[in-house]
């Protein structure tokens, strides 16, 4: 495969060409209720294109016929050619590389039966189903992939990788009297078959929080002090600032670069953010980008000031600024944009009780069942949360929403609890229809002065 | 593929069913006003399901022979639910367009010179511009042993724009977005454009956000948090699994009477128009709710059995994986009022047209509170400005009981289409 590439490279006429090449093989099993809703494998392949010309814009091919590379090669160029541009598209510098990555996998996957792997799942969600007589529904799923995948440029980088992913989650939605609740528990990791052992008490975790929830109040609505949990306080962080910090946001517009100006000050001196695309052994995890830029730890907000961004080679040269390791795409079928890998809030100090301290009445607000940002306005829904009250955990509560404005909400963090932890949970990112993109998030217990609750409204 | 891969299937298995998509698409992206790529892609997939020892078994792919296709879907059905598999016997297919000689033929210069008008029609000082245009050309082939075999071809063309302005650390997004088999008329165009203006005109000015429950008009963009737990409860699966909140209320009146919501594939030139469905039931149009009346719910063939009803024609398929039940083109039957009409019936309340985080927590329930991303302040009927701190909440059949007014121009964005919806004491708080 490597030879067909370089030869493929070596006959593009264009000023820059790149070619991924992947082959995945996946096999997914998923129970609603009691009920095998399927169990199934598949190989899926295909090849994606994309030149450069000065003066000219992108062109992109993606395709399934891989014994189409040659005229797909050709047919980026072409395309390149039909987009005139007086202000030039420039990539950043970066070393050819040559490489071969294959992890050790802890079981591959491809080596166990799909029956084995239906079978445990199996036992998972039956897990659910006899927690409680309240839980009315499940949807319980099991998937996992290895990929094989090719890249190269010709600026002179060929790289091998076998990426592996494994991924469980768990839906329990539990009913009682016409009131419905859902609770979900999810691990995603780069690894194999044996890292997702002895899950049993996760799931049977889920269907006890939607039966607990369902006798559970709703949160009263208003402003509060509010503890998040490290899985909150990572998809916050992930949500509420990491996609302001991808550079292709600001890259073209004037104004905005303003807003995220370097040195700018985001947040108190406890506050310290960044991206880990090089961390060890986390789903967003990976040795080159998409673009074959070697990932990095790559610090955005340092003690409170704005100290980076998270860069394409395109968005790199543009800014004046050095590529992260942050192009990447979903696969074969897109083009790389500027994504997030892990990303984080640095550890503080302490324990998560300590941040409860002195708070009279407040909201501890924990898991995500989702987070949605509008730039500089956020909202997430919690899986659940307690009453804080005078200083100590009190009744849960449901409904949890936050919502609020992020630079207010950054300066107003006002304790982190030195209890870091990254977030290994299945799902992804979502941006530019690429979705779900594997990241992790990582964070501490954070504590916010002052934020707003949703929930019921006066 | 198909006829070989169906002659191999029938002497190894009691029924099966297959579609195969074959599509290609072109598209053109401008970012910040300027042209910057164009694209291509291509891609041929055939997804099989295959009854064998009375378990059902699923696969696909986008390369490989009828072989390893058949393989694959024996080894998901010795692991596979036992189950019934009703497939549908041929029938004639109903008319409807899915295809547009001048979308399948244009090239790129045409794509580039529709992109290029709508960025000039929206370029304004101190704002960002990127417009994207995709056209897919492409075949959807449907057959099963039963003798079903039924192959469209189809075209697609979808046009989204969106506008940027920051202005210090006020962040405004406008957007809209066209699509369907035919190319955008020049009305369609002009209203896309003029949609944003309006909104990105009322930005200009910041208003207070009010309090209370008040009186909020949901635009036809932000009148999709009204109806995402209607979707989920209408899912035939949702009311199996004894988690629809309208499981129970078949025949009964459960909203207003001047609603009426209806899945249509038969609608000429839509996203999810179509004459046959992807496990091969003929397309046919269904009311859901009949003038406040839950009338049907959707099923796909699998659910339909386990139910003992009808399928309503409703599975869709993708390369990879088993069908899944979605809608076609659902749409709520447009009211006698303009929007200007119900605009000028708030008194003092909010215009909302995009909230933050709408489908997260627990939506089939019913129950929303979110943010408002953009959403402006009416006062005596008219708008007065954006109000951004603010967060709107209630529960969506709740207020569906009773409406306050309904437009009388749907508008689609993709496959959904909708009037604007006034509603009275919809709880609004300041943050």
């Amino acid at each position: 495969m490597k030879d067909r590439l370089r030869d493929a490279l070596r006959r593009s006429r264009a000023d820059f060409t790149e070619i991924r090449i992947e082959r995945s093989w996946t096999s997914a099993v998923t129970f609603r209720g009691a009920r095998l809703e399927g169990a199934h494998a598949h190989l899926d392949a295909g090849g994606f294109v994309r030149c450069l010309n000065r003066g000219r814009g992108w062109g992109v091919a993606s395709f399934t016929a891989l014994e189409d590379l040659p005229a797909m090669v050709a047919r980026a160029h072409e395309m390149s050619l039909a987009v005139h541009r007086a202000e030039p598209i420039v990539l950043a510098p970066v070393p050819p590389h040559e490489a071969d990555v294959v992890p050790a996998i802890d079981g591959d996957v491809r080596g166990i039966s799909l029956d084995a792997k239906k079978r445990y799942l199996e036992a998972l969600n039956e897990e659910m189903l006899r927690t409680d007589r309240r839980v009315a529904d499940t949807q319980a799923a099991y998937r996992d992939e290895v990929t094989e995948y090719w890249y190269g440029n010709s600026d002179g980088t060929l790289l091998y990788e076998l990426r592996p992913e494994v991924t469980l989650s768990a839906v329990a939605i539990a009913r009682d009297d016409g009131a419905v609740e859902r609770a979900l528990e999810s691990v995603g990791l780069r690894a194999g078959w044996a890292a997702v052992q002895g899950r049993e008490g996760q799931f049977r975790a889920a269907a006890e929080r939607a039966v607990a929830l369902l006798h559970a109040p709703q949160v009263r609505g208003g402003t509060y002090p509010v503890v998040l949990d490290p899985k909150l306080a990572g998809v916050f962080v992930h949500e509420a600032f990491g996609h302001l910090s991808e550079a292709d946001f600001i890259a073209e517009n004037p104004q905005a670069r303003e807003m995220m100006t370097l040195g700018r000050r985001f947040g108190t001196p406890l506050l310290t953010i960044g991206d880990d695309g090089s961390a060890a052994g986390l789903r967003g995890t990976l040795p080159f980008d998409d673009e074959g830029t070697p990932t990095q730890n790559t610090v955005l907000v340092q003690e409170g000031i704005l100290v980076g961004r998270l860069h394409s080679r395109e968005t790199a040269a543009r800014l004046g600024e050095r590529p992260t390791g942050n192009g990447r795409a979903l696969s074969f079928r897109h083009p790389p944009i500027v994504r997030m890998t892990n990303t984080y809030i640095a550890n503080g100090a302490g324990t998560r009780d300590d941040l409860l301290d002195g708070i009279t009445l407040g909201v501890y607000a924990c898991d995500a069942l989702g987070g949605q940002t509008y730039l500089e306005d956020f909202s997430f829904t919690a899986g659940h949360g307690y009453m804080i009250r005078n200083g100590e955990l009190a009744e849960l509560v449901k409904d949890v929403v936050i919502g609020g404005n992020l630079f207010q909400t950054l300066e107003r963090i006002d304790g982190l609890a030195g209890d870091f932890r990254w977030n290994q949970m299945g799902g992804g990112c979502g941006k530019g229809g690429q979705v779900p993109l594997p990241v992790t998030e990582g964070a501490p217990h954070v504590r916010i002065g002052e934020v707003l609750i949703g929930g019921q409204l006066p | 593929m198909i006829g070989p891969l169906l002659e191999l299937v029938a002497r190894r298995v009691e029924s099966a069913d297959v579609v195969e998509q074959a599509e290609e698409t072109t598209n053109v992206a401008f970012e910040a006003g300027r042209l910057k790529s164009t694209g291509y892609s291509q891609e041929t997939g055939t997804n099989l399901r295959v009854l064998a020892e009375g378990r059902v078994g699923f696969a696909g792919g986008t390369s490989g022979g009828p072989e390893d296709l058949l393989e694959a879907a024996l080894a998901s059905a010795r692991v596979g639910q036992e189950a019934s598999l009703l497939l549908p016997a041929p029938a004639a297919l109903p008319p409807v367009r899915v295809h547009d000689a001048h979308v399948a033929a244009a090239g790129l210069q045409e794509l580039i010179a529709l992109g290029v008008d709508v960025a000039v029609r929206l370029r304004r000082d101190g704002c960002q511009v990127s417009v994207s245009v995709e056209r897919a050309v492409g075949s959807v082939h449907v057959a099963n042993t039963r003798g079903v075999d039924a192959r469209h071809a189809v075209t697609s063309l979808a046009l989204a724009a969106e506008v940027t302005r920051v202005q210090g650390d006020d962040v405004l997004m406008v957007g809209s977005y066209l699509a369907g088999a035919g190319w955008p008329t020049r009305p369609e165009i002009e209203s896309l454009v003029a949609s944003i203006d309006r909104r990105v005109g009322w930005a200009a000015r910041a208003a207070e956000p009010p309090s209370g429950r008040l009186p909020v008009l949901f635009t036809p963009a932000g009148a999709s948090v009204l109806l995402m737990p209607l979707r989920q409860a209408l899912q035939g699966r949702a009311v199996l699994q004894g988690i629809s909140p309208l499981g129970d209320r078949l025949g009964l009146e459960a909203l207003d009477p001047a609603l009426t919501l209806v899945d249509d594939p038969l609608l000429d030139g839509r996203p999810g128009s179509r004459p046959i469905d992807d496990e091969g039931v003929v397309s046919r149009r269904l009311p859901l709710i009949d003038r406040g009346r839950i009338s049907a719910f959707v099923y796909d063939l699998e659910t339909a059995c386990r139910a003992e009803v009808p399928a309503t024609g409703h599975g869709r398929r993708s390369t990879f994986g088993r069908p899944q039940c979605a809608y076609s083109n659902l749409h709520l039957l447009p009211g006698d009022r303009t929007e200007a009409e119900l605009l000028a019936e708030v008194a003092d309340g909010l215009l909302v047209d995009e909230l933050i985080g709408v489908g997260q927590g627990n939506v089939i329930g019913g129950a929303f509170s979110h943010p408002v991303a953009l959403a402006y302040r009416v006062v005596g009927g008219e708008v007065v400005g954006r109000v951004k701190d603010a967060a709107v909440a209630g529960n969506a059949y709740q207020l569906l009981e009773k409406i306050a007014g309904l437009g009388s121009e749907v508008e689609w964005r993709g496959s959904l289409g909708l009037p604007p919806i006034l509603l009275e004491g919809v709880a609004v708080a300041p943050r």
